[in-house]
């Protein structure tokens, strides 16, 4: 059942792309795999991104997350480990929507996609993601600060996150596409350059230089992103412990 | 005839009412409600215009409109009796002499005003923003919209009573449900006709389904340029407005059967989390 929704819309963006560049004569199997890619990896990265603010939004009604807010530990390595774990289920789900969505739209749309799987390839798209998580986890640990104090709407927070996300990480259309200096933001942002190296290591004509440049950049903006958001995420707590905040919340 | 001689229209406006509240009483939820529309048809829009044809950006403005009802039918609509059954809303309904069509409707009109300043939101926004080539026929587009509604809101009625007997799922059915449907009724691509991209088995399984004939309508009203329409607008405008009474009759028959059933057996009122 998780695997429709990516699946969908998966073939959604590639069919949004087939009817617009085939109408206009400019139909090329190279740009519906650079599709087919974001749009599977997009909804990967949005899946787990915002689940730390979710379990801390979710948690505060359920009063999961006060039990934990109130233990001894930081409620960091809960959040962690909630991360993680839709990590890897959200990763076996963007593996089969990949796989599936390249069978049925190169069979709905006569064409052959360009992918390179070897074992090389796949690896490479593994590590890509792994190295991804610094970056995702970092965003979550940001929403959270802000979700730790908010009292309603912050489970809408992470939906707004997801569609700036759809936008400006080259997932669907390159960023060059975008207005200045909003395309030279989008540009520097880790999930920009994991889009990127997953390009370089799956579509045909990717080249292993160009994917650990990629990557290098997707790790510092990464432990950057995670940096920031961990010292955020710190002083919010201690200041929501302080202040008591955690029980606070409006219908 | 006045409002409140009629126990029907009574329920139906006071159901209304409360729906209607909920969001303007609250203006942030509009805010709330524009943002994954927007960006999505935002996202459709610039692929259209990098690959190729951005006179066909006003497809993925129109698909962000849509979807915002159509997430409003799909989560406030069919799943609402199941969630007031959760909660111990559902037994009040059926206890008290309101009629069940009247609630239904009432929540349906509810949810249409609560919808309608986050898709104009995303339309005045879309139009500002790319300004899409359009040569709409006003009277045409007004109608076309009516009956999409309709028949849309009416296919959540009818939802409703399903989700109600399967109830446990309901979360999980309609996050299952939401994308593909959106798919095949073509909310941001014309998913019928002679630029579709899905084989004629699709296209007719697609055609089932409201959203995927108001969709397709709306684009021919608001004069989009599609080299030949699917079906002649008229037509699918008959289509909808048949669609719409029969998914509401089916609605208050699955409704009443499910009503007395439940009364028979007494499970009308069992929660099943």
């Amino acid at each position: 059942m998780r695997t429709i929704g990516p699946l969908a819309g998966v073939i959604a963006a590639s069919s949004v792309y087939f009817v617009g560049s085939s109408a206009a004569g400019r139909f090329s199997p190279s740009q519906l795999a650079f599709i087919l890619i974001g749009a599977a990896l997009y909804t990967h990265v949005a899946a787990y991104s915002w689940v730390p603010t979710l379990a801390i939004a979710e948690g505060k009604w359920t009063y999961v997350f006060p039990q934990v807010f109130i233990s001894p530990h930081s409620s960091l390595p809960y959040l962690t480990g909630r991360t993680l774990a839709s990590f890897f289920s959200s990763t076996l789900t963007v593996i089969v929507s990949l796989v599936l969505s390249f069978f049925v739209l190169s069979w709905v749309f006569n064409t052959s996609i360009p992918f390179t799987v070897t074992p090389l390839s796949v690896t490479l798209l593994f590590f890509a993601m792994l190295v991804n998580i610094l970056g995702a986890f970092g965003l979550g640990l940001l929403l959270s600060a802000y979700a730790l104090f908010a009292t309603k709407f912050e489970w809408a927070l992470p939906t707004y996150v997801a569609g700036i996300l759809m936008v400006f990480s080259e997932a669907l259309f390159p960023v060059s596409f975008l207005p200045h200096p909003v395309s030279d933001v989008a540009n520097v942002l880790p999930f920009t350059e994991f889009m990127r190296a997953s390009r370089q290591a799956m579509i045909q004509g990717g080249d292993l230089y160009s994917y650990f440049y990629y990557i290098g950049l997707a790790t510092l903006g990464g432990v950057i992103l995670l940096a920031i958001g961990f010292l955020a995420f710190r002083y919010a707590e201690n200041r929501g412990r302080r202040l008591g905040v955690i029980d606070k919340k409006t219908a | 005839m006045k409002l409140h001689s009629n126990p029907w229209l009574r329920t139906a406006y006071a159901r209304l009412w409360v729906r209607a509240k909920s969001i303007y009483g609250e203006p942030l939820w509009v805010a709330v409600n524009v943002g994954f529309p927007f960006f999505t048809s935002f996202s459709f829009t610039m692929v259209y215009r990098a690959y190729g044809l951005g006179a066909y950006a006003g497809f993925a403005i129109l698909g962000g409109v849509m979807i915002s009802f159509w997430g409003n039918v799909l989560w406030s609509m069919a799943s609402q009796f199941n969630w007031d059954k959760q909660v111990g809303l559902f037994e009040i309904y059926i206890s008290s002499p309101a009629p069940i069509t009247a609630i239904l409707v009432g929540m349906s009109l509810g949810g249409i005003l609560g919808t309608a300043p986050s898709a104009a939101l995303v339309a005045i926004l879309g139009w500002v923003i790319f300004a899409p080539p359009i040569h709409p026929f006003w009277p045409a587009v007004v109608l076309i919209f009516s009956l999409t509604l309709a028949s849309l809101y009416a296919m959540g009625m009818a939802l409703s009573s399903l989700y109600l007997a399967y109830g446990r799922e309901a979360d999980s059915v309609n996050e299952a449900l939401h994308e593909p449907v959106s798919l095949i009724s073509g909310v941001y691509f014309p998913s019928v006709g002679a630029i579709s991209p899905f084989p004629f088995a699709v296209q007719a399984a697609a055609s089932i389904i409201p959203l995927t004939i108001g969709m397709d309508a709306l684009r021919q009203s608001l004069g989009f340029p599609i080299p030949t329409p699917f079906i002649p607008l008229y037509i699918e405008a008959l289509i909808l407005a048949l669609m719409a009474i029969i998914l509401l009759l089916a609605s208050s028959r699955a409704l009443r059967f499910l009503e007395n059933k439940g009364r028979r057996t007494g499970s009308i009122a069992v929660r099943q989390r």
